[in-house]
């Protein structure tokens, strides 16, 4: 609470309202409709129906939905707009922002506290506009490399960290159909870009050049290869049950019955593995503040650690997301959206405002639940941070090494034993193969 | 003079060159300075091997302002202020200490009900402390939950002090002869509610933090300090009674009031850092009792000080007194030469004791359990550098 | 006046009673606040005074206390309690000589001992007395005497009868050329405060580990800052 918000005055909020519709307004008609009319002067274009495409042809074009419905339908179906929109980037991004705002919140009410309150209108938003007020002024502060760091890896790790979140991120399905990349081993592909991240959080504490990050990246190290055995160990028990190591097939082979059911120990390490991968409470003692100050991220500033940031939490989003398909049937769930939104016969549009042939309820319904899913197992995640301090890292060892690779070859062993009792698997009695 | 001098200079030289590379290459020299989120305002260098510490040696003085010197100048009256600095929460038992000192040394009498509210505050100022340590100790483990809960908790107490003296942290509410007012309207009442509540909190700050698995996993069997340990290196306060000694101050030398109050010394044998930490927990459960009674035995009306003159003095001599304060037993050597002005004063804190058991626990202890014995043994900078 | 203090028979001219130096300059110091035998009705006093008259004349006279004999008496010399006065005479019996008993007042009682000795009377007090730790070391400045006296508070913490007791063993040593033997092999828990005391005054402990800066800054370039002609900027 450093300063008391403003008064708010009607007067000056009507005043920026104005001023927005001025700009748009001024922009719009002396940037954007010459700019159209240029362009579609001298560009030849085909004349469509025997007419020559003029701009207002064009822009009655817009509104009718037999035409800008194929393209925009080709469109959306295009790998760039899968990558950079859904199931992509800027999907998760939001996601992941919409994940630092309620873990803010969540723990601060679980903590007798209020969480960010002043940014965006108090009382409206109760904080909303704080991440993006953090976005800018992570990108506006300054960004500090020590002497003798080694500058080539202090710049490539953070934007190699973030681009690793992203491709397992691009690995996902959301829907039936909507994966960026579709392989038939896109289990074993997640797995391997896992496992670069020890890597890259060790390249980092050491091109840090002092001693703090580089305990902490020793830590990291150590951490994230103890619990990726767990990891694979547990998925792989999913891999027995599914026959497939397709994300896509994983996922609607749990129509019948999720895989929770039979392999909850596999479900339970996978999640305490992803804990540790994700380095959240009770796991992040590489980055353990009171002791080794801010460990392998002691040295980062700015838009670095903007970076950094921005990659954990994909990461979030992206384990999360792995755990909904693996263990809790991806998108299945009961039919709630109705086949058509709008009446099939409305004036043209209404139809473009209720998407009519874009609309697919399938589809949406397996977005709405995945994304229900997700979210759940999210705070799921976000739990742990309010009710544990930080464990040690020899128990930590400990726990990777012993015990979770000992849950997981149980609940591996169970799987086999459900395949050979002829219950689930391929020609099992529970199965839809 | 010139081989002072010398000798001086030559140990000067010394200090300046506290860290010396180790020659080994296997050790890691590693500054815990004061610029880091797990010390305070305190650094002490530590020489790793891998994730065990071999060495530790503490440097404090970053917030040595000269306390004992400044007393020289000022008069018994005019220390006050300036002498609550070492410890801004605690300040009441800080100048407690003092006004019972310069009581014995110029015979001032403080009426009785002048001593109720003297303990009444003494032991609020005992929970807002404990509960600031307390919050500091779950964040140094990592819990964050354990740090804002004490933290809004303390907000209620330093509300009580602040209707009680006018001020949130340095009340400068003690001088010599009594208090400075008297209590307001319906603190009585407030106080009992308050304390109502809070025994409540307590039991939750039980679930969440001392009957955490994990927090038991960390804490219990680090740092062991035996008995015999303990008593040869002099500590004092939770952490002499978490090692099975069971000493407090105002069970020993009872001043004020306190040997009208009926209450049990808190005290642990694991002498581990778990005990540490459970000691004070207990004490607070133990001051609500204690504040119960006092509120209770009040007397309704009365003086709360005595009348002074302008310039107290008294004829020269020395006391020695000593008040259970949050850290241990805090002692105030006083000589008075017959101004009103002090001529020497040694504050004995409790800090500055503890502070021995420092290196003696973090050598051969893994990295990791380096907040977890540091902060347990009740050690403020501030208030060790004077 | 000076013979009327020194009640003691130590002829160690070393030593000056704290007392006869303060009252060359004060010959008139009154207890202008407290009405007579308020010494008694001290919540300490309570509970360890001895209202019976002994049987034999005590060993020493409690001298330095509030109401020492060069000022005008508004009320009796009070009586040494019991208890400390047997570890006084315990003392005493042991020492002799060596040590000289300054005052012994409800729960404190302070001896002086000369530097040489004083190792010895530390072990003592540890092994046979029962005192185990070292409360605190507090250096003082008595640049009128060109002396600086060194006072160790002892308490104990297994003695359950000398819970309260705090017994404290002055030294002294010249301005000039101070050193002290250390007792850090007898009380552990000194270490840090004769650090404190060599750095603030100027005492140099013989035996210490490190007789070095503690609490003052590295590029600290003045005299100790306790000693008495450092004065604070100012003032």
């Amino acid at each position: 609470m450093a300063t008391i918000p403003e008064e708010f005055r009607f007067g000056n909020f009507l005043a920026s309202i104005i001023w927005i519709i001025l700009i748009v307004i001024v922009v719009l008609t002396l940037v954007i409709l010459p700019l159209t009319f240029v362009i579609l002067f001298y560009a030849p274009l085909p004349p469509v129906n025997g007419e020559v495409l003029t701009p207002y042809l064009f822009l009655t074009m817009i509104v009718d939905p037999t035409r800008t419905l194929p393209i925009v339908k080709y469109l959306i179906h295009t790998t760039p707009f899968k990558v950079v929109v859904f199931p992509g980037f800027v999907f998760s991004a939001i996601i992941a922002a919409a994940t630092i705002f309620v873990e803010r919140k969540f723990l601060a009410k679980m903590q007798l506290r209020v969480g960010p309150l002043y940014a965006g209108v108090w009382g409206v938003g109760e904080g909303i506009l704080q991440l993006a007020a953090d976005g800018l002024k992570v990108i506006s502060k300054e960004i500090l490399i020590p002497s003798g760091a080694d500058k080539p890896i202090f710049w490539a790790a953070p934007i190699a960290f973030v681009a690793t979140a992203a491709a397992v991120v691009a690995l996902i399905p959301v829907a039936p159909g909507w994966v960026v990349s579709n392989t038939n081993v896109g289990l074993i592909a997640v797995f391997a870009i896992l496992g670069f991240f020890p890597l890259i959080a060790l390249l980092f504490s050491w091109a840090s050049n002092s001693k703090y990050p580089f305990i902490g990246g020793l830590r990291a190290l150590h951490q994230m290869i103890a619990f990726e055995i767990p990891f694979i160990l547990s998925a792989l028990s999913v891999v027995i049950l599914a026959g497939s190591l397709n994300l896509t097939n994983i996922a609607t082979s749990q129509h019948p019955f999720w895989f929770i059911l039979f392999l909850p120990i596999s479900a339970f390490v996978f999640f305490i593995s992803s804990l540790a991968e994700l380095e959240r409470v009770p796991f992040d003692l590489p980055e353990a503040e009171s002791e080794i100050v801010a460990g392998w991220l002691t040295e980062t500033s700015g838009m670095i650690y903007g970076l950094i940031q921005l990659g954990s939490y994909l990461k979030v989003y992206a384990l999360s997301a792995l755990f909904v398909i693996l263990f809790l049937g991806g998108w299945s769930g009961p039919l709630i959206f109705p086949p058509q939104l709008g009446p099939p016969d409305a004036i043209p549009l209404v139809k473009v405002l209720t998407l009519q042939g874009l609309y697919n309820h399938i589809t949406v319904n397996a977005i709405f639940w995945f994304l229900v899913k997700t979210i759940g197992i999210i705070m799921l995640m976000l739990l742990p941070r309010g009710i544990s301090p930080r464990i040690r890292i020899d128990i930590l060892l400990h726990t990777g090494w012993y015990k979770l690779i000992v849950l997981a070859f149980v609940n591996m062993f169970v799987a086999l034993a459900l395949i050979y009792a002829g219950i689930l698997g391929p020609g099992g009695s529970l199965s839809i193969h | 003079m010139a081989d002072l001098e010398d000798r001086i200079n030559e140990s000067q030289k010394m200090g300046m060159q506290i860290i010396k590379e180790s020659e080994d290459d296997r050790l890691m020299t590693l500054s815990v300075g004061p610029q880091h989120p797990g010390s305070g305002h305190f650094r002490f260098v530590v020489k790793l091997d891998g994730d065990y510490i071999v060495h530790c040696d503490p440097d404090p003085g970053y917030v040595h302002r000269g306390e004992e010197k400044m007393t020289e100048y000022r008069n018994f009256i005019q220390n006050i202020p300036h002498l609550e600095r070492p410890v801004i929460h605690d300040s009441t038992n800080i100048t407690y200490s003092y006004s019972l000192a310069v009581e014995e040394l110029t015979g001032i009498e403080v009426p009785r009900r002048g001593q109720f509210i003297r303990a009444i505050a003494s032991e609020l100022n005992r929970q807002v402390y404990t509960l600031y340590w307390l919050a500091i100790y779950g964040i140094f483990l990592g819990h964050s939950t354990m740090f804002m809960w004490p933290t809004g908790d303390r907000e209620l107490f330093i509300d009580l002090l602040e209707a009680l003296t006018g001020a949130r942290v340095t009340h400068a509410f003690n001088i010599p002869g009594g208090v400075r007012n008297d209590v307001p309207n319906g603190f009585k009442d407030r106080c009992l509610r308050q304390i109502s509540y809070y025994e409540k909190r307590l039991k939750e700050y039980e679930d969440i933090f001392y009957n955490n698995p994990l927090v038991r996993q960390r804490t219990e069997g680090v740092g062991i300090l035996t008995k015999e340990d303990a008593i040869r290196l002099g500590v004092t306060g939770s952490v002499l009674r978490a090692s099975g000694v069971p000493y407090d101050i105002r069970k020993a030398e009872p001043y004020d009031v306190y040997n009208e109050i009926d209450f049990k010394v808190q005290y642990m044998k694991t002498a581990d850092s778990f005990a540490r930490a459970y000691v004070p927990f207990l004490d607070m459960r133990e001051s609500c009792h204690i504040l119960r009674q006092l509120l209770d035995k009040m007397p309704e009306a009365g003086e709360v000080r005595a009348k002074l003159q302008a310039n107290p003095r008294g004829p020269p001599g020395e006391a020695y007194r000593r008040v259970e304060s949050g850290r241990g037993a805090l002692g105030y050597y006083i000589i008075s030469d017959g101004t009103p002005k002090p001529y020497r004063v040694k504050i004995s804190v409790g800090s500055f004791r503890n502070m021995l058991a420092l290196p003696h626990l973090l050598v051969g202890a893994k990295m990791g359990d380096m907040p977890v014995i540091y902060w347990a043994l009740n050690y403020w900078p501030v208030e060790a550098d004077r | 006046m000076s013979s009327e203090a020194n009640h003691s028979n130590n002829s160690n001219n070393n030593f000056v009673i704290i007392s006869n130096e303060f009252n060359k300059n004060n010959p008139e110091i009154t207890t202008t606040l407290a009405p007579p035998n308020s010494r008694h009705d001290h919540p300490l006093v309570s509970t360890f005074s001895s209202s019976s008259r002994l049987a034999s004349p005590p060993l020493t006279k409690t001298v330095g206390s509030p109401g020492s004999p060069s000022t005008p008496l508004r009320r009796k010399e009070p009586e040494p309690p019991a208890f400390e006065k047997g570890i006084a005479s315990e003392i005493s019996a042991n020492f002799g000589q060596m040590v000289q008993i300054i005052f012994i007042k409800p729960l404190r009682i302070k001896l002086a001992v000369e530097p040489p000795n004083i190792v010895k009377v530390a072990t003592f007090l540890r092994d046979n007395l029962g005192y185990d730790h070292a409360e605190s070391v507090a250096g003082t400045d008595y640049p009128k005497d060109d002396q600086i006296e060194v006072i160790y508070h002892l308490g104990s913490y297994s003695r359950e009868d000398l819970a309260g007791q705090v017994l404290s063993i002055a030294t002294r040593t010249n301005r000039d050329d101070a050193r002290l033997p250390t007792l850090i092999n007898v009380y552990k828990s000194v270490e840090y405060h004769e650090r404190e005391t060599f750095e603030m005054l100027g005492v140099y402990f013989e035996g210490h580990p490190r007789n070095e800066r503690f609490l003052l800054p590295e590029d600290w370039a003045d005299i100790p800052p306790l000693r008495k002609e450092f004065r604070i900027k100012g003032r």
